[in-house]
């Protein structure tokens, strides 16, 4: 909560005049089609290029497709417009963590602590109009002193005001005006059409003709009574998706829509200086059941070109989905970025000994290959090694997850005295006997023998077993045991 | 052409000589076998390159001549050490024993042929990894180069057992070498090996490789012990006894005598 009492407040009002169409359609140069969203069977809002070919706001649908055939339409939805509303105050975070959200199109930004790091008001709003451009949004900035009067001159298209919010409003038609409509007529029938003209009547005749609402309003736009704004709580859960004109039946044509995407999630993670390790891709059509694919990292990681190709790899491998019209990306899992701060003394004389900046570089190739190899093979695919403290030869080995290695070095706690072979075969095989001699289609000759290994009589896997190391007459040598229990030979290892 | 030409022509263009190879400048990685080392250019397996190494039939100590230089490489470097599709488990317990640092083993099972050169390519070329080992079965000539690409791309030693039946034909591998039993040897402490491709060199004659390891530690021969049967005791018995009698201690050795 803050209050907007101080003289020194800068708010900062963000307008999305063509959100409606926007949540169905975001502009890019490319984009030409003409969409129009409806409301209440009318033409409401609609994108430049059907702006430019003459469709008006409130015509009917039938007089816009006489105009053009080409012309798609949207019904209104209200909530998606609110979520993306919430998904823009997210974006909008990483400029400030005072972020508003104003119902129907608008965001309220609290910009006046971050004027030193962005170097000045005409940066900041550089940065978030590039920003919002290239997410495809069309934005009206508003500047003002209180956050009402911000909003207001957002949707009114005034210039930027950083004097006393009142003498600002001067010129301000009242139809601009948050308030009821039938205010506004009484206004408009007593002669007053600006708000210079407004501000001048006395308050409590205001307030008795036509309400307490009417003037609180009023003294928070002016900055006289305090207007505390409810932010944003920093909810770190990630949700986009982009919505397609005509249906696509190439998947490898989505790569670009899924870059556009990644980049969002890249800038909200970079906003937050958050990781994400895994995030989900959902292909859906409206008569088809939708296709979910989820990207697994083997590290917490911020970066798109990874993130691009590691989809990709997971993209490839979808094969039964005929068509898609909409592309969600969503990412719930976060982390805390390490700071990425670089050795100040890199490549001088007095840089670390023990080269950690390189390290952290290998480390990230390192990283990125198992990503692949993961999403490509599976994550079942790849694992690591690890002793294990048992005399069964089966269960002295483990496979082991890949997390962060190869960053340190295992040294096992103690060392089989014993000989081991270097393969072992994932189940014994039984050889053939013959006099009581192992025979493997040829003579087995033992070499070495016998280890007894006795083991695990009080589990339920008990082992008692002799083996032994025996040269077959081709040259291998393998190693092989006799099965104490049913007086078998098996083959259990190969001295490779 | 004269003596004083050809010296100028030697000193200005950096005319390439075979016989200039030094081994020196060639990065490699210790076999940890002097005899071998002493073959091989730059006393080593090539650090970035492929080697391709021929048997005739698995068994034989392949995989017990890189041990030393996988162990030394597992010290001496932070980078993993890729088994591709070993044909068996690489037995932990064995790795360790040869020295090598079991958190830089990293295995990695592709289920497609497509998949397994792709996961070889890659990780050859990502230079995460400071050797990559494989045992790719019917891999084709064009294959093998790209893979000696990504292997100098990604400085790294990169393995291929292959069947010793393609040692006639060639292959763009930096160094290639036959492995095969030495008949001499009946336990298999020795193996003899013959480059036949190495870079500025003719094939070699064979070299004797002695093994130096636990396996070939003397041991009495306790065979004649195979002609008495096991006494197997109930296991089922001792597992829902409480007190464990004397009679039930395992047997040793000296009760079978």
């Amino acid at each position: 909560m803050s209050t907007s009492k101080s003289n020194e407040d800068i708010w900062l009002c963000l307008h999305f005049p063509d959100l409606p169409v926007e949540v169905f359609s975001r502009q890019s140069k490319t984009q030409q089609t003409p969409v129009v969203v409806t409301q209440r069977q009318r033409v409401a809002f609609m994108n430049p290029s059907a702006r430019n070919i003459g469709i008006l706001a409130g015509s009917s649908m039938n007089t816009a497709l006489t105009i053009n055939q080409q012309v798609v339409s949207f019904e209104r939805n209200d909530q998606k417009e609110l979520e993306k509303l919430e998904q823009l105050a997210q974006w909008a975070y990483q400029f400030t963590p005072c972020v508003t959200i104003k119902p129907p199109s608008s965001l309220i930004l609290d910009v006046s602590g971050c004027m030193k790091l962005f170097k000045g008001l005409g940066n900041l709003k550089a940065s978030i109009g590039s920003g919002l451009e290239k997410l495809g949004f069309r934005v009206s900035m508003g500047i003002n002193r209180t956050p009402l009067s911000a909003l207001l001159f957002a949707e009114a298209g005034m210039p930027d005001n950083l004097g006393e919010a009142k003498e600002s409003l001067g010129s301000v038609p009242i139809h601009h005006l948050r308030i009821d409509d039938n205010i506004k007529d009484a206004l408009h029938s007593m002669g007053i059409s600006s708000c210079k003209q407004l501000l001048q009547l006395p308050v409590d005749g205001l307030n008795r003709r036509y309400g307490v609402f009417f003037t609180d309003y009023l003294s928070r736009l002016t900055g006289e009574k305090p207007d505390p704004q409810k932010f944003i709580s920093d909810r770190p859960r990630f949700r986009s998706d982009v919505t397609f004109m005509s249906d696509v039946t190439n998947l490898e044509s989505l790569v670009f829509p899924m870059k556009r995407l990644l980049g969002e999630l890249q800038a909200f993670l970079t906003g937050r200086q958050l990781q994400v390790n895994q995030f989900s891709f959902k292909l859906s059509h409206r008569s088809h059941q939708p296709k979910t694919f989820t990207v697994f990292l083997a590290n917490p990681d911020n970066d798109q070109p990874m993130f691009l190709m590691l989809s990709q790899l997971q993209l490839e491998k979808i094969n039964d989905l005929p068509e898609v019209d909409n592309l969600a990306l969503a990412a719930n899992h976060f982390f805390k970025a390490e700071s990425d701060s670089g050795d100040l003394f890199h490549g001088t004389r007095f840089m670390q000994k023990d080269g950690k900046v390189h390290r952290k570089a290998e480390q990230a190739k390192a990283t990125r290959l198992i990503n692949m190899m993961t999403a490509r093979l599976g994550p079942q695919s790849c694992f690591g090694l690890s002793a294990a403290n048992d005399h069964r030869p089966e269960l002295a080995w483990k496979p082991m997850r890949i997390a962060t290695k190869p960053s340190k070095s295992m040294e096992p706690e103690h060392l089989e005295p014993n000989v081991r072979p270097l393969f072992l075969l994932p189940d014994p095989k039984q050889l053939s006997s013959a006099n009581r001699h192992p025979t493997l289609s040829g003579k087995l000759e033992l070499l070495q023998g016998p280890e007894r290994i006795d083991f695990g009589w009080w589990d339920d896997n008990p082992v008692a077993r002799d083996y032994y190391i025996a040269r077959h007459s081709s040259g291998s040598v393998y190693w092989i045991f006799l099965n104490l229990k049913n007086d078998t030979w098996y083959l259990h290892g190969i001295f490779s | 052409m004269s003596m004083s030409d050809l010296n100028h022509l030697m000193q200005s263009t950096g005319l390439w000589r075979a016989s200039s190879i030094d081994s020196q400048y060639l990065e490699a990685c210790p076999t940890g076998f002097e005899l071998l080392d002493r073959e091989l250019p730059g006393s080593g397996w090539p650090a970035s390159g492929i080697t391709e190494l021929l048997q005739k039939q698995a068994g034989i100590g392949e995989l017990r001549i890189l041990t030393p230089a996988l162990a030394h490489l597992s010290h001496s470097q932070t980078r993993w050490i890729l088994f591709v599709s070993p044909p068996y488990i690489p037995y932990a317990p064995a790795l360790a024993q040869a020295g090598i640092d079991l958190g830089r083993v990293l295995i990695c099972q592709p289920k497609s042929a497509k998949d397994y050169l792709w996961v070889i390519e890659n990780a050859l070329s990502s230079q995460s990894c400071s050797a990559v080992i494989a045992w790719p079965a019917g891999i084709l000539e064009k294959q093998i180069r790209r893979l000696q690409v990504a292997a100098k791309t990604g400085n790294c030693l990169g393995v291929l057992f292959r069947p010793d039946s393609v040692s006639v034909n060639a292959s763009p591998a930096e160094l290639r070498i036959r492995l095969r039993t030495h008949e001499h040897s009946k336990d298999n402490s020795a193996m003899v090996a013959k480059v036949i491709k190495r870079f500025g060199r003719w094939e070699s004659s064979d070299i004797l490789l002695h093994f130096d390891d636990e396996l070939h530690r003397p041991m009495p021969d306790f065979s004649e012990l195979l002609l008495q049967p096991y006494q197997a005791r109930d296991f089922e018995a001792i597992k829902h006894t409480r007190t464990i009698q004397p009679a039930e201690h395992p047997p040793t050795a000296y009760e079978y005598q």
